[in-house]
């Protein structure tokens, strides 16, 4: 580690212990459920797993194994440990193999998500048919969160175990082997797998597995055809079992058999046969076209079985087109021209699973795209963060008035957007190289760019480095002039300006519009050309003029294919740069034809079908001409960036259980005045709280602290049948030895909510004006059912602010990578970038100007303006809680959001339950929250779209505590159950690693992306390399800059526009204006997938539905017979109204009407239509015939 | 499953080197593996005999009674033995009705509609069916606009009139005042069950609602009738007798009763010797319609044969309908609704034309899918105009010679299905079902699960009056029984085993038409008054 790292990390940890002193003074003199800080710092991953599972000599054996072998071989390693007893104290074999199994899970998880913990329930060992015994690994949902390597080899470490401890195999009877046949699919028609395994590969595997995979049931839907079976006690698909069979085993068998190959004892020899696709050899059937893996392999099926040669693509996948949503729109449709435009490169705020888009596109899609928003592509991933790049080209367009331009400019995107007819071009679409190796994706063709062409200038000779030196030369922006030059002296490719798309446009359509220029003419000045278009180079214009050919659908056409910017009149086209083209076009001097089309070879005619041009521009252009822009990326709209607090709801500020009596909005002030009934003392309310005992003078009490004399509180365990107390074994289970039953920690007792809130408004020295409602919780979820002292309620309320399940103050944002940053984009200056340690900019440079780029930190992060806004408040709310609660001193004190640069939060994303120590460096406008890839990947976050939050550190340490969370499946993720202090690169999501850290990508990158190359094949640093060097926290380089990272709108039209309606018209609307989008079938899509699932879905529901006390909140299965509410009388209404069953039919119709739907669809929406009418309105009331007049 | 023929059977043995008599024929085509009876047949012969005898033939059979299923002919569905449970052919009825089936069943390519076509025309009787008459309907009728209250309207009709089919056989109270009776007394309770929960010991709760409130009553595990509970769905509704505990609160159950159908119902027959066919689930425009089927029956009711088969009822699905399912035009072979619709027309005009049709329509078919589903309205009536059939609502009771049939597609069968433990209700005994929906005398009690309710002014799934015969479809497989002298038909269908079916595991029997013969309901044996043709 290099010294200024070292620096880094001390003054992070200095300040974190100096968090840490204030936040044990205050928990020991508080009434919080503990008095010690309950979130655990660890060091390292050995010590997160270690925090996590509860079992002691974890970290250590974990930190002995780890030198020597990789994590995996560890996980295995573990498991004769356990096996042994060495390692956990367990008596049973059942509990070694869960031990171990649960060990490997968070170790391969590195010790950050809840998987070991939620995801797996319970290891049994049950009987098979013959008398032998089995494994049963019964798994629950959040496995989910473990992924699908550590899920497969979760099992296989099961196996292990089992075979060490010599346990016979599972063997499925022929009827769970259809359960789990039909029960995959199932739940990947109801939940959705990210793969789908073919019914014979489920049979294959849970013929052959030799450990029996169980589960929790997940959902309400229930197989049809294998129920009721004696060993499986669920009807309902079981989630974590099911994605552990599909996303696990099916989806990983190559992983997994790299590891069965090490172990002697442990053989899964079927795996081959999945992996090579042969189960029950009836080979004639291959191994089919879309899949997931299909993007894997380069296509063959292009240029083998077809005869005519055509131009190396990357296969169209629809795949991201699937569960279109309404209001959503598809930005291009599959590898469709005119949609973005395929650019390598990596910008300062791209990384795992973003991708670049120029800001004046977000404009021009109608402002849906913004920094964060998700994206559903087409390749090389499956989702992605979109991030502002304005160094790469932006879109084009044409105008109402015919003039087709490409605008780069933001500000310009704004002022034409009005006046767009078409977007003829998305823009340029920045992917990092990084990316493809991540997703495993062969590289898809390049565009030709800057960066390509001038290595391959430079490689024919060109003095490139005295070129950059000099000023009269623009090698970004060279005068068509001198592009043809070069490309003639130097014999190079002609420069990517003023190549145009020759690959989107036929070869008839070339000779059409050579045909066109020849009958056109150069008009210089006050010819009859008018105007030159605004922002042309007028020098340009003055001494060459313009190319004006007659005006024709077919020339039009292609020169808005070809992206040749021009404008229009009504007879004629004119063309202001128009030398590079007529050139290409073999024009010599004097606009007159030199070829004919039969002059062309047979080959460039019939190259791809004589739809692509380019093998003809070739041989006719004096100069060779590469592909512009061969690789189109479809997407559509995910989701929005997201930048808000987080709430529960109704909002919650104190988590003190109040009952029915506060209302629905679960108002304090108002269950303190409650009364049941005329008589009842208002403010009194029957709650299940914990039965706790004083230690000190035996008080017994529901508080954490005795409210007589301030002693810490112990529960007490009852037996439910006998009421006798029980005291916990050490494992804390509290089992009554005579009953046999569970000792239960609470009681329902009376308090006065009343006086309770008194007390806390008195204690902390607030008045009911100070704030306009506090809310509670109706009841409390967690085992022991201690509530939260009132006072921090009383306080969060007044200053706004709400808690979360855990007692924390939290704050979402969409991740987005950022490796390097200026102190102006995030409103800071470099003085105070300078207190915070950073000296110099990326060059090395003195860092003296606000504007000078700097690589970021591995734990800083940037906040959005409305999570400085928010974490403000929450240090206001950590003072006045010290104060005027604890009784210490105030910590923060900030006065504006300046003061919080340098302050330190958590990172903290779902799922897990390990917390990232951030530091705040700045602030961007943009709904995200930008940090470096590092940070993110120490939670087990990619960027795709996906969102976690920050909490401000103090407030986590005072306020976090595990005796608040919910006592039930998953009520443990979410949560902090350790943190980590400082980033150990080894030790994150490995998908970090495959960032590339470099400035420019070497040309055999582009050349290798003509052959479809594996991303493996090139040579291009990544972050990888770097690892275990001294240099593993530095030097992230970048190869395309931006101007600021937060640039484009600040929030997409999603989050902007009202109703669903509105939405779903901007999306038709934005469908029609995009020339890559079929409207069509958006139209169709959005019916098929959006409308009709909904409307058949409610006026199911309808038809079934639940009822409700309007006056109680009662609910019932069926209306009741007295028809009104048999608690409280009161009224009694249904769920799914009218309104919420046709409430989109209407709209349906008219948009399957409009935009040409399929007459199948509009069928369907027919018939339900009249459903929906046989069953709203009555048909005695219409009049149906003329017999009704009589 | 086309039967065994008796020639087939005979050239076996033949050409095993055995004789046989007749009897001996007919028992083995009566096994439901025939193949395999013949095996063990053979293995149990003496070594030196030539014949195969009855008695061989009957002890091979006895002593596999998985073979030898389902009840007695006229006696009770649930009093049959559970044995040949495994046994895949639904069509293997009881003794009695399996010999009628074996007659009736010659496969139609080598008997029925070569004769048909042969000299039948020439010989053929004119058919004169009378009109049949139509009650239940909801067409026209609907008057439920989806508001609470109707809702509210339908369930208190429900139990209204279930209630009274009750209420004279208990002292029933309501549960108002069995609430303030003294603790320890006598009490009756006819009411809706709300809740069915088991307590921690194993017993059972079950909430009971009338129109004053609920009551629960407890159901101790080890009485025998803890059994019914298996059986009981929510919203029906029953009578329970028992005993207050001491402190009132809770009814100590003593015996549960349902509304039923009462054991000495005598069906009603028609005064001449006249049958119907009952048939569903046609399912044109699917892939996987069985046009060749269709053709064979429809050839077969032009045979003389066919002669006294004057009515065809069609419990619903005559088409497989658009957007059934997700990406149902991938497996459609006409993806146009109205086309469906026509193409059905043309089967439909193969029937000969002087039979009466009535027809009901099911979930693939383009109307309402909440129950009661209201008659095919205009535009599809006028599409399916040829023979003037009768269509009317699902569920009708249509009433033909004097025989009232209760026709009902069958949706609620998945979920009695579901629900009910296997032996009371399975797919491969959907007779069985039926037959626990005439014993609560409603066709879909249970709301809220898989069965659409719409809510009308009356309950039209209440069977009010027993009918002689309960005709269902729906599950695509062939069952029939008798329960109280009720019988009970699902036809089958004439879709061969779709993908979906094929991934849930369901084999369906295609192309079975059940022939009533409706002058002899009243007949002690079943074969007298079933046939099954097989067309498959």
């Amino acid at each position: 580690m290099r010294e200024e790292d070292e620096r880094y990390f001390a003054r992070l940890e200095d300040e974190l212990d100096r968090a840490m002193d204030v936040a044990r003074e205050a928990r020991e003199r508080g009434g919080d459920p503990t008095t010690d800080v309950e979130i655990p710092v660890a060091k390292d991953m050995a010590d997160r797993v270690e925090n996590i599972l509860g079992i002691d000599g974890v970290a250590e054996r974990v930190r002995d194994l780890e030198g020597e072998m990789s994590r995996e071989e560890a996980a295995l390693a573990l498991v004769e440990d356990f096996v042994e007893g060495s390692v956990g104290d367990y008596d049973t074999k059942a509990g070694k193999i869960e031990g171990a199994v649960r060990t490997a899970v968070a170790l391969l998880t590195e010790g950050v998500v809840a998987a070991p913990i939620e995801g797996i329930d319970r290891v049994e060992i049950l009987d098979n048919d013959d008398g032998t015994q089995f494994v049963n690994v019964y798994y629950a949902g959040p496995i989910r969160s473990a992924g699908g390597t550590a899920q497969a080899l979760s099992v296989l470490v099961a196996d292990y175990a089992r075979t060490l401890l010599d346990i016979d195999e599972y063997h499925a009877r022929e009827e769970e082997i259809g359960r789990y046949v039909e029960e995959i699919e199932l739940y990947d028609e109801d939940t959705g797998l990210q793969y789908s395994p073919k019914d014979k590969e489920t049979r294959h595997i849970a013929e052959n597995m030799p450990i029996m995979l169980d589960g929790e049931a997940t959902g309400d839907e229930e197989v049809s055809g294998y129920r009721d079976l004696e060993r499986v006690d669920s009807n309902s698909a079981r989630g974590g079992m099911c994605l552990v069979m599909a996303e696990g085993i099916a989806l990983k068998a190559p992983k997994i058999q790299r590891y069965t190959r090490q172990l002697d004892d442990v053989e899964w020899p079927w795996l081959q046969a999945l992996i090579d696709g042969t189960i029950g050899e009836d080979t004639d059937d291959e191994p089919e076209e879309a899949d997931a893996s299909d993007a894997d392999e380069p296509d063959d099926v292009e240029d083998a079985p077809d005869e005519t040669e055509g131009p190396p693509r990357a296969d169209p996948s629809k795949k991201y087109l699937r569960d279109l949503i309404a209001g959503r729109p598809v930005f291009s449709h599959p590898s469709e021209s005119g949609g973005f435009r395929l650019r390598y490169g990596r910008a300062r705020n791209h990384g795992n699973a973003t991708a670049g888009v120029h800001p004046a596109t977000m404009h021009l899609v109608d402002d849906f795209l913004a920094t964060g928003t998700q994206i559903k592509t087409e390749r090389p991933g499956k989702a992605a963060g979109v991030v502002p790049v304005d160094t790469i080209e932006g879109p084009t367009v044409r105008l109402a008035n015919g003039d087709v331009r490409r605008i780069d400019d933001p500000e310009e995107a704004k002022e034409v957007r009005n006046g767009v007819e078409k977007v003829l071009d998305l823009g340029e679409y920045l992917v990092n190289y990084g990316e493809f190796v991540e997703n495993n994706h062969p590289l898809a063709p390049a565009s030709y760019t800057l960066e390509w062409w001038i290595q391959e200038f430079e490689a024919a000779g060109a003095d490139v480095q005295a070129m950059e030196d000099s000023v009269e030369i623009d090698l970004d922006d060279p005068t068509p002039a001198q592009a043809l030059e070069w490309a003639r002296e130097y014999d190079a490719p002609l420069h990517p300006k003023y190549t145009y798309v020759y690959h989107d446009v036929s070869v008839e359509a070339i000779d059409a519009l050579a045909d066109a220029i020849a009958e056109g003419e150069i008009v210089t000045g006050d010819g009859a050309a008018a105007e030159p278009p605004a922002g042309k180079e007028a020098t340009e214009t003055a001494t060459t003029g313009d190319l004006v050919l007659p005006r024709s659908e077919t020339a039009t056409r292609t020169l808005e294919s070809l992206l040749v910017e021009h404008t229009q009149t009504d007879a004629s086209l004119i063309v202001p740069t128009w030398r590079p083209l007529v050139e290409t076009l073999g024009f010599a001097d004097g606009l007159s034809r030199t070829w004919t089309i039969e002059d062309l070879s047979e080959r460039a005619r019939g190259y791809d079908d004589g739809d692509n041009a380019i093998e003809a521009v070739n041989e006719i252009a004096p100069f060779d001409v590469r592909e512009r822009a061969p690789t189109r990326i479809g997407n559509r709209m995910g989701r929005p960036e997201k930048s808000e607090e987080r709430e529960l709801s109704p909002a919650v500020h104190t988590l003190f259980p109040i009952g029915e009596a506060g209302g629905n909005q679960r108002d304090v002030a108002k269950a303190a005045g409650h009364a049941d009934e005329m008589g009842d003392a208002p403010g009194e309310v029957d709650l299940e709280v914990g039965r706790r005992r004083c230690t000190d003078c035996a008080t017994e009490t529901y508080q954490a602290r005795c409210p007589d004399c301030g002693g810490t509180t112990e529960t007490v365990y009852v037996c439910p049948d006998c009421d006798r107390e029980v005291e916990p074994d050490e494992s804390g289970r509290a089992e009554c030895p005579r009953c046999e039953t569970l000792a239960s920690p609470t009681r329902t007792t009376t308090i006065d909510v009343g006086e309770v809130y008194q007390q806390a408004m008195e204690s902390v020295g607030e008045r009911e004006v100070a704030f306009d409602v506090l809310k509670g919780v109706k009841g409390l979820t967690s085992e022991e059912k201690t509530p939260e002292p009132m006072e921090k309620g009383v306080l969060r309320a007044k200053h706004d602010i709400s808690a979360f399940k855990d007692g924390t103050v939290r704050y979402d944002m969409t991740d987005l990578p950022v490796t390097s940053v200026r102190p102006a984009e995030l409103d800071v200056t470099v003085e105070q970038f300078r207190e915070l340690g950073y000296e110099q900019d990326i060059r090395g440079d003195p860092l003296v100007h606000d504007d000078q780029l700097v690589e970021l930190n591995v734990q800083d992060v940037v906040l959005s303006d409305g999570a400085a806004e928010h974490m403000l408040k929450t240090a206001d709310f950590i003072d006045d809680l010290l104060e005027s609660y604890y009784g210490l001193e105030p910590y923060y004190e900030l006065e504006d959001r300046d003061d919080l640069v340098g302050e330190l939060v958590f990172g903290m994303a779902p799922h897990t339950s390990a917390a990232t120590v951030g530091r705040v460096i700045g602030f961007t406008s943009a709904a995200v929250g930008y940090a470096h890839p590092y940070f993110h990947a120490a939670k087990r976050r990619n960027c795709d779209g996906d969102e976690d939050c920050v909490m401000l550190l103090l407030d986590g340490l005072l306020n976090f505590s595990v005796k608040y969370l919910p006592n039930q499946r998953g009520g443990r993720m979410d949560a902090p159950l350790v943190m980590s202090s400082r980033i150990d690169p080894a030790e994150i999501d490995d998908e970090a690693h495959n960032i590339d850290i470099v400035e420019e990508y070497p040309l055999e990158l582009y050349e290798a992306t003509r052959e479809m190359a594996h991303p493996e094949e090139v040579d291009v640093k990544i972050a990888e390399d770097t690892l275990g060097t001294e240099d593993e926290y530095t030097g992230f380089a970048h190869t395309h800059d931006t101007s600021n990272i937060a640039l484009g709108p600040d929030l997409s039209a999603y989050k902007t526009l009202g109703s669903m309606e509105d939405k779903m018209d901007a999306q038709l609307e934005i469908s029609r204006k995009l020339r890559a989008v079929d409207e069509t079938d958006v139209a169709e899509r959005i019916i098929e997938y959006h409308f009709l699932p909904d409307l058949i879905g409610n006026l199911r529901a309808f038809s079934r539905q639940d009822v409700r006390c309007l006056e109680c909140g009662e609910k019932y299965r069926r209306m009741p017979l007295t028809g009104t509410c048999r608690e409280c009388g009161g009224d009694v209404n249904l769920t799914v109204h009218e309104g919420s069953v046709n409430k989109y039919i209407d709209t349906a119709t008219r948009v399957a009407e409009e935009f040409g739907a399929r007459e199948y669809t509009k069928q369907r929406l027919e018939i339900l239509d009249r459903s929906i009418k046989r069953v709203f309105e009555d048909d005695t009331s219409k009049q149906t015939g003329i017999g009704d007049f009589m | 499953m086309p039967r065994e023929t008796p020639v087939r059977i005979v050239d076996e043995l033949a050409s095993r080197g055995y004789n046989t008599d007749r009897e001996a024929v007919t028992l083995l085509a009566d096994a439901p593996d025939t193949d395999a009876a013949i095996e063990r047949a053979l293995e149990a012969v003496p070594d030196d005999a030539v014949k195969l005898s009855v008695e061989d033939v009957r002890d091979v059979l006895e002593t596999n009674a998985g073979n030898v299923d389902r009840s007695r002919g006229r006696s009770d569905t649930h009093s049959s033995s559970d044995s040949g449970e495994r046994d895949p052919s639904v069509s293997s009825g009881d003794p009695s009705l399996e010999s009628s089936h074996d007659r009736g069943a010659v496969p139609p390519e080598t008997e029925g509609v070569e004769s048909g076509s042969g000299d039948g025309n020439r010989t053929r009787r004119e058919r004169d069916p009378s009109e049949p008459a139509i009650a239940g309907d909801v067409t026209g009728r609907s008057t439920g606009t989806g508001e609470y209250e109707d809702f509210v309207a339908v369930f208190r009709d429900r139990y209204e009139k279930l209630s009274g089919q009750l209420r004279g056989r208990v002292n029933h109270r309501p549960t108002s005042a069995v609430e303030s009776m003294p603790g320890g007394s006598e009490a009756a309770i006819v009411g809706m069950v709300a809740d069915i929960r088991s307590t921690a010991n194993g017993h059972w709760l079950i909430d009971l609602e009338d129109t004053t409130g609920t009551f629960p009553a407890l159901v101790m595990k080890d009485r025998d009738m803890a059994d019914l509970v298996d059986d009981l769905l929510f919203d029906e509704v029953i009578a329970v007798e028992g005993t207050l505990a001491d402190d009132g609160g809770i009814l100590f159950a003593d015996s549960i009763h349902f509304p039923d159908v009462p054991r000495t119902f005598e069906p009603s027959t028609a005064d001449r010797a006249v049958s119907a066919a009952l048939i569903s689930d046609v399912h044109v425009g699917s892939q996987e319609f069985d046009a060749d089927a269709w053709n064979r029956f429809a050839e077969w009711l032009h045979t003389p044969e066919a002669d006294r088969v004057e009515y065809l009822l069609l419990a619903g699905d005559m088409v497989e309908g658009v957007g059934i399912y997700p990406d149902q035009d991938e497996e459609l072979d006409i993806v146009d609704i109205y086309d469906q619709y026509e193409a059905f027309a043309e089967h439909l005009k193969a029937v000969p034309g002087d039979m009466e049709i009535v027809m009901i329509p099911g979930n693939h078919d383009a109307v309402r899918l909440a129950e009661p589903q209201p008659a095919f309205d205009e535009e599809l009536r006028e599409i399916m105009s040829a023979h003037d059939a009768r269509i009317t609502g699902n569920p009708s009771t249509v009433t033909v010679e004097g025989v009232d049939v209760l026709m009902y597609h069958g949706v609620s069968l998945d979920e009695v299905i579901a629900e009910l433990p296997e032996d009371h209700a399975s797919y491969d005994h959907p007779d069985r079902a039926m037959a626990q929906l005439l014993k609560k005398r409603h066709i879909a009690p249970q709301f809220g699960g898989h069965t659409r309710i719409a809510p009308e002014e009356r309950d039209y799934l209440v069977m009010e009056d027993v009918p002689d015969v309960f005709h269902t479809g729906h599950v695509h497989k062939l069952g029939y029984g008798s329960y109280h002298n009720v019988l009970t038909i699902n036809s089958a269908c004439w879709q061969q085993q779709t993908s979906f079916q094929e991934s849930v595991n369901i084999d369906p029997d295609v192309g079975y038409a059940p022939i009533v013969h409706l002058d002899k309901l009243d007949e002690s044996d079943a074969s007298d008054f079933l046939t099954i043709r097989s067309f498959g």
